[in-house]
């Protein structure tokens, strides 16, 4: 009876042992992260007039490849026809050929192979292209219960967002926050 | 035989009636007060989100307040001139000498055109502006631009100049019309109101 205990108490740790050898690769490697706007959000904020607004993008996907392994990416793709604040006067004028032009570039796109462990979490240094305009931006993700947060600034001039409209930013702030919340 | 007398009654009412109505119809008389009100509401609105003391926010929704109601004004202007079209005015007292009554003819006419001049130049205003803010009535439905002059700096200029001046003309003629009411009233004795009234 003991015995047979004994044995029961082996078999279970040995297979618990194999079962985590055989995972450590999806563990202890890179993390690949396949995610869109399903689990994921990507929203932005500015103000217009003094007053704040924000909405979401609600189609896009992205993949995150990211250290430790030896080729970290971070790939995003974003429908800028979905971007909605939830005031049809605003979401009609984003699409407009001096804001967001969707018509000739209905997709915005983000690549990144610059990708540092951070104490937190990761430095993402990468290229935003939106517009047909690429700019450099850097910024952080953090590791949260749930995923990866991130937060940066976007200067829209530098995208030529608006240029005709309000080029000095009188109505519509020039700088406008992305807010990434990435679920795995 | 009865039947015969029912319809010429009948005919000759309705003929008095369509000779010599004395008051406007009825459906002109509702448009005449409405547009009057509005016209009232579009004059404080516009000058007031242009000159008031107002934060940029209140200046941008007073500016959707003031073109969702202009847009509601053409549409009643035009449901005015077809009523004017296809109704029959009464006649103008004949109490009223030859020059006053030209002159009537005239202003009425002058009052149309502000009517039609003064939306019509805002809407053209909204459609060539750089901004290209769609006017989505009260919420309710969007107004479209006129087609081909998107983001057209001269012709938004144009519009507002002319936005501008046909208002002082407009406010013009709406005093004078006034005046007019109040001077047949007082010193003729002619009570025009009662045209305009049910
Ligand atoms: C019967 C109808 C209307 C009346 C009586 C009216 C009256 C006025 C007045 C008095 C002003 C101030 C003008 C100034 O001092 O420069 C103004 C400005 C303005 N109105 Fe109208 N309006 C009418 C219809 C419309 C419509 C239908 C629209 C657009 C859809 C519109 C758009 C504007 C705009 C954008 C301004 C500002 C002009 C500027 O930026 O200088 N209006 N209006």
């Amino acid at each position: 009876m003991f015995h047979n205990l004994i044995q029961l108490y082996r078999f279970t740790v040995q297979t618990a042992f194999t079962c985590l050898l055989l995972a450590a690769p999806i563990f202890g490697n890179a993390e690949t992260i396949n995610t869109n706007h399903k689990t994921s959000q990507i929203s932005f904020a500015g103000e217009h007039a003094g007053m704040p607004f924000s909405g979401k993008f609600r189609s896009w996907q992205a993949q995150l490849i990211l250290p430790p392994s030896n080729t970290p990416k971070i790939e995003a793709s974003i429908d800028l026809r979905s971007a909605k604040t939830g005031d049809r006067t605003y979401d009609e004028t984003l699409t407009e050929g001096d804001w967001f032009d969707v018509k000739n570039t209905p997709k915005g796109q983000f690549v990144s192979q610059d990708i540092q462990l951070t104490e937190k979490g990761y430095l993402v240094k990468g290229e935003l292209t939106l517009r047909g305009i690429t700019q450099t931006l850097e910024f952080a993700l953090t590791h949260t219960s749930k995923g990866l947060t991130g937060q940066l600034k976007i200067d829209r001039l530098a995208f030529d967002i608006g240029k005709d409209s309000d080029p000095d930013a009188e109505w519509v702030s020039r700088y406008i926050t992305l807010n990434l919340h990435i679920t795995r | 035989m009865m039947n015969k007398t029912t319809k010429a009654t009948f005919s000759s009412s309705a003929e008095e009636q369509l000779s010599t109505p004395q008051r406007y119809h009825s459906l002109a008389i509702m448009l005449h007060w409405l547009i009057a009100l509005g016209i009232v509401f579009m004059f404080a609105s516009g000058t007031y989100m242009l000159y008031g003391d107002l934060s940029k926010a209140e200046q941008y929704k007073l500016f959707q307040i003031h073109k969702s109601a202009g847009v509601l004004i053409l549409l009643s202007v035009v449901a005015r001139v077809a009523t004017r079209i296809f109704t029959h005015p009464p006649a103008l007292p004949s109490g009223l000498s030859g020059r006053d009554k030209r002159l009537s003819k005239l202003g009425h006419l002058g009052l149309y055109a502000c009517l039609i001049v003064m939306p019509i130049s805002g809407w053209v205003m909204v459609s060539a502006s750089p901004f290209g803010l769609p006017t989505i009535v009260f919420g309710w439905f969007e107004w479209p631009h006129i087609p081909g002059i998107s983001r057209n700096k001269p012709i938004e200029t144009l519009a507002r100049t002319i936005h501008w001046t046909t208002a002082s003309v407009f406010l013009s003629l709406i005093i004078l019309h006034l005046g007019a009411v109040i001077k047949h009233q007082y010193f003729e004795k002619i009570n025009l109101i009662k045209r305009m009234w049910w």
